[in-house]
């Protein structure tokens, strides 16, 4: 069969309306498929007869439209050939790709329309590969933003406490943000896995790190190793290369979790030290209950006493126990170290003390009993030093005992000054039946008895002064006699504070003082 | 941690659903995209996909995602994502999806929807 437009001349109008009812038909194709059905179609009902359209990107022609038929030989473009009955149009289009247009029949004079039907198409193609451009290039920057969008989003999700595993999320965002076919997360722990995750979950944890077609980024925190690998990536025309936004966008994701298990890690030590910083509260608050809130008053005895704790539970204890008989006991103990461990030894101390001062009248020997206690009861680097004195109100007798505790001062009403130091060891340094040895003296009318621990002495000041080498107590003791018991602490404590200045107070300041009025 | 891929589908209401399982990666917008070719040359033009199951699509899942959009625009059809995990949500925002599709909390929603606007042919 021979086409009519293909065989017969067609006047000029004719040939301008049929180009243009062709380029009508061809733009609106939305697909090069499409493209070449539509023209296909102009082109059957031009010539009347048989046509086939295919194309060539190398590898032998694809048919596009029409039936099956003889195409040519793979040949250089541009092709333009009315032989054998056949008229045959190859062109090169604009993506390199060969188009092969042949219709079964007509003359030369058919060859130039054919050609014009073939420059219509080529430039409706060109408009649908713009607008194909146009397009990828759209969804290539709607990726990026979508790819520093995931990332900030990532960076708050895995930076939130309540996310359980960011190192898994990582991963997912990671894989997904570069197209990873798949990813592995490996942690490293002493030279072994301690934990390997494959996404997504079961497929083959290969480790493939390094080899070509692989991405990878690591760091180290806490002792373990973070390996982020991803593996084959993809593009819809098959396996692509990594690049290297593909690569950052992998090391800021393993950035954000070193940050989030670096914050992790604060935020703990923070709720631990919060933890510490309550139980400390707690053991001081215990601590302050142990010790007497007011003094006894004693008929011809003025007695004052402070205790200011540091800011961290200390071991200071000291007190003034009214016994039968007309006696009293005068107690200062400081345990060595602060914190919860000293304040639970000053209570096992209290306990003790109270329970053994109902049936023990001697210094000594309730220094004795006391240091087999505390022996088996703490630590061994755990020890109190102590000042026992047993008071008969009456005659002023005082007998003392010293256990390794600073020396008590006895400034008397003449002037003169003497240190209380008889006894021995600290309690519970040595666990032994240790002989204690006491000391015994009269305390005369106007006699004062100063107890302290080293809180006092050792204060020191902004340069690290201690308060005992710029003013010796004893001096302080031996110049200073107010009328008051409760005068002398309040003075004594107010001329430290003043060496100390703006120094942060770190050890308890404790001191009892006693005159014989 | 996502699955592999995996989906099930069924016809209802002459709409085709499409509910998918793990990451939608090459492989998956692959498998989801066969799927929707082979209904809608039978001639379902109204088709409603739940990623409820998805909780990472990559750039080449949605890629397909957009092709099954672009077709069912050529052919008058209407496509609806249901049960989106906010995060895939946001992508598929961020890709410009929803200017030609619809999404809905769930399934019954999208298929209810597309009765109300004809869209089921």
């Amino acid at each position: 069969m021979t086409g009519r437009g293909a065989e017969a001349p067609v006047s000029r109008a004719g040939e301008v309306e049929l180009l243009e009812n062709a380029f009508r038909a061809l733009a609106g194709a939305g697909t090069a498929r499409e493209l070449a059905a539509r023209l296909h179609a102009a082109l059957s009902t031009w010539a009347g007869a048989a046509v086939r359209i295919a194309r060539s990107s190398g590898s032998g022609w694809e048919l596009l439209a029409g039936p099956p038929g003889p195409l040519p030989g793979d040949t250089d473009v541009p092709v333009s050939t009315a032989e054998g009955g056949m008229l045959r149009v190859v062109r090169a289009m604009p993506d390199g790709v060969r188009l092969c247009v042949v219709v079964d029949g007509g003359g030369e004079g058919g060859l130039t329309m054919l050609g014009l039907f073939v420059t219509v198409y080529e430039s409706v193609f060109r408009e649908i590969l713009s607008r194909r451009h146009e397009k990828d290039l759209i969804f290539s920057l709607n990726h990026r933003v979508l790819q520093l969008n995931s990332l900030i989003d990532t960076g708050i999700e895995v930076s939130s406490l309540e996310c359980r595993a960011p190192h898994h999320v990582a991963l997912e965002r990671a894989a997904s943000l570069t197209n990873a076919a798949r990813g592995v997360l490996r942690v490293m722990r002493g030279g072994r896995t301690a934990e390997e995750v494959a996404f997504p979950h079961g497929s083959p944890p290969a480790h493939r790190e390094g080899r070509p077609g692989t991405i990878s980024s690591t760091f180290e925190f806490g002792g373990e190793r973070y390996e982020f690998t991803l593996l084959e990536k993809e593009s819809r025309q098959g396996a692509a290369h990594f690049d290297g936004t593909d690569q950052l966008l992998l090391d800021a994701l393993a950035r954000q979790v070193m940050a989030s298990l670096e914050n992790r890690y604060l935020h703990r030590q923070a709720l631990e030290k919060q933890k510490i910083e309550q139980d400390l509260a707690v053991a001081a608050s215990i601590q302050q209950r142990i010790l007497p809130k007011a003094l006894p008053r004693v008929e011809g005895y003025d007695i004052a006493g402070i205790n200011i704790p540091s800011k961290s539970v200390g071991g200071d204890y000291f007190d003034c126990i009214p016994l039968g008989g007309g006696r009293l006991a005068l107690v200062i103990a400081d345990v060595a170290g602060k914190g919860v461990p000293a304040a639970l030894l000053v209570s096992s101390f209290h306990a003790y003390l109270s329970a053994f001062l109902e049936a023990t009248v001697q210094p000594a020997a309730l220094a004795a009993r006391l240091n087999t206690v505390v022996s088996r009861t703490s630590t061994e680097d755990k020890f109190i030093t102590a000042f026992f004195a047993m008071l008969d109100t009456a005659s002023g007798t005082l007998e003392s005992v010293s256990a390794g505790h600073n020396p008590v001062f006895l400034r008397t009403a003449t002037g003169d000054l003497r240190e209380l130091s008889e006894g021995g060891i600290p309690l519970g340094m040595i666990d032994m039946a240790y002989p204690y040895q006491s000391e015994t003296l009269t305390l005369g009318k106007g006699d004062r008895l100063l107890l302290y621990t080293d809180g006092v002495t050792e204060a020191s000041d902004e340069g690290d002064r201690l308060y005992d080498s710029a003013s010796p107590l004893r001096e302080y003791v031996a110049g200073h006699c107010p009328d008051r018991a409760e005068t002398f602490i309040r003075d004594l404590i107010a001329d430290v504070k003043r060496f100390t200045g703006a120094a942060p107070q770190n050890d308890d300041i404790t001191a009892l003082y006693l005159m014989r009025t | 941690m996502e699955q592999p891929f995996s989906l099930t589908s069924e016809v209802r209401d002459r709409a085709l659903v499409i509910a998918t399982s793990g990451y939608v990666n090459n492989v998956g917008g692959e498998a989801i995209a066969a799927e929707f070719t082979r209904h809608h040359a039978e001639g379902i033009r109204s088709v409603v996909i739940n990623l409820g199951g998805s909780k990472v699509v990559n750039s080449v899942g949605m890629s397909f995602l957009i092709e099954i959009i672009e077709r069912l625009q050529e052919s008058g059809g209407k496509l609806y994502f249901t049960d989106l995990d906010p995060a895939v949500e946001k992508m598929l925002s961020i890709m410009g999806l929803f200017q030609f599709a619809g999404k809905a909390s769930t399934v019954e929603g999208a298929l209810h929807e597309l009765a109300a606007s004809g869209g089921v042919p």
